[in-house]
């Protein structure tokens, strides 16, 4: 599976032109291109950069709900907080045990998952989807480049 | 001729828990500073790449009510007014789980350990199922009790006897806090007039209470350690500081 996804967006109607340069590199010309790239920490988060908005949509991974066992209750930041990565910016309790959450990238909380107030289970259920525990406005997108990528994610997984 | 190794890996032995028993009743804040402090003396160390022990802490403490992460400041107020006027200590703390209460009789453990030494690292959920296990097995082998079957977190004896508590905390895989496990008949009265654990309807309950005869909290400590180890699969060690070097000690101050 990619892990950077493409998303073309046509600046005006027209035939399609073909690409100048490998595809491999991104790039902004007549076409206006959003790149979405998915990255993972070693404590088991997931963030979904877009950098047209530049907004993450962090969450945690498959694994780590099913380790956690049925969630009750989650602690979300305060939109309009700032976080550095690395530091804690919530919690996720199952079983009665409270396992802390780690902010993935830098930044302002932008928005936070409500429905996980009333809904908790939505991070069993949907992990990656649904169940994504907040936004967070980017201030350095390079610290992307410092997170896992889906295949040395997994591969950390089965080691 | 030539050996070869076999495809199942070899396991490499995990090192042994460390284990402490306070003699005195001590007071929730200053073991809960000594947990944060063993915390980040293990966080650091782990960073650092030096060796660090896995430890369980045995004590017992003085009257305290204990609060968990979901309950907020506001709604416990009123509460704190009135457990801290019927002179207990009153602490709201970062662990899951809801109101509890400790104090003399009721054997408390703090388990500090990193679920990722093994590979894979324990689950979360493991780790508690195991936690339960571990005193279920106790009630069983010590004293002959059968806890009953539950969904609910915890030990029961019926569906409204809760015997033994759990609430745990998980940084970077690192566990602070544990369980409590009532002994002799001295915390029921202090566990009456709360909701303990946010369950309506159920009443705490002892060993003493279950076996109609009082016992000695010390006799219980070396079965447990040992039947810990056992469904943990470590080997548990006397002592917590040998485990410690002193260097770190007296860094981290």
């Amino acid at each position: 599976m990619q892990s950077v996804l493409r998303r073309t967006v046509f600046a005006r109607a027209g035939s399609l032109t073909r690409p100048s340069r490998p595809l491999g590199s991104p790039y902004r010309s007549q076409f206006v291109r959003t790149l979405i790239t998915k990255r993972y920490t070693s404590d088991h988060e997931s963030v979904v950069f877009d950098d047209e908005t530049g907004l993450g949509v962090v969450s945690i991974t498959n694994y780590a709900q099913s380790s956690l066992g049925d969630v009750v209750f989650v602690e979300l930041p305060t939109v309009g907080s700032q976080v550095d990565q690395g530091s804690q910016i919530g919690a996720v309790e199952s079983v009665k045990a409270a396992s802390d959450i780690y902010a993935p990238v830098s930044g302002t909380v932008k928005e936070v998952n409500e429905s996980l107030s009333d809904q908790p289970a939505l991070i069993n259920k949907s992990p990656e989807d649904k169940g994504w525990l907040c936004k967070i406005q980017l201030s350095d997108p390079k610290e992307m480049e410092t997170l896992l990528t889906e295949k040395a994610y997994l591969a950390s997984l089965e080691a | 001729m030539r050996h070869s190794l076999s495809k199942a890996s070899i396991k490499m032995a995990l090192p042994p828990i460390h284990h402490h028993q306070f003699r005195r009743a001590l007071p929730y804040y200053s073991t809960l500073l000594l947990q944060e402090y063993l915390h980040r003396l293990q966080l650091a160390r782990r960073k650092a790449g030096k060796q660090y022990p896995d430890l369980l802490l045995l004590l017992q403490h003085r009257p305290v009510y204990t609060a968990g992460r979901r309950q907020t400041d506001t709604e416990l107020q009123d509460e704190r007014k009135r457990l801290e006027a019927r002179g207990a200590d009153f602490v709201h703390t970062q662990r899951g789980g809801e109101l509890t209460y400790h104090g003399p009789g009721q054997i408390v453990g703090y388990p500090l350990l990193d679920l990722g030494r093994s590979v894979p690292p324990v689950a979360v959920r493991d780790y508690i199922c195991l936690m339960q296990k571990t005193l279920k097995l106790h009630l069983r082998e010590a004293h002959n009790i059968d806890s009953s079957s539950t969904d609910l977190t915890g030990v029961f004896l019926a569906p409204d006897a809760k015997i033994a508590s759990i609430g745990v905390q998980i940084r970077h895989r690192l566990t602070t806090h544990g369980f409590a496990m009532n002994i002799t008949n001295q915390p029921l009265a202090w566990f009456e007039d709360v909701v303990a654990c946010g369950l309506e309807g159920v009443k705490a309950t002892t060993v003493s209470a279950a076996l109609g005869t009082d016992v000695s909290l010390r006799d219980e400590v070396p079965g447990l350690v040992r039947r810990f180890g056992q469904v943990y699969g470590r080997d548990m060690v006397p002592s917590i500081w040998t485990a410690i070097p002193r260097s770190a000690m007296l860094s981290s101050m």
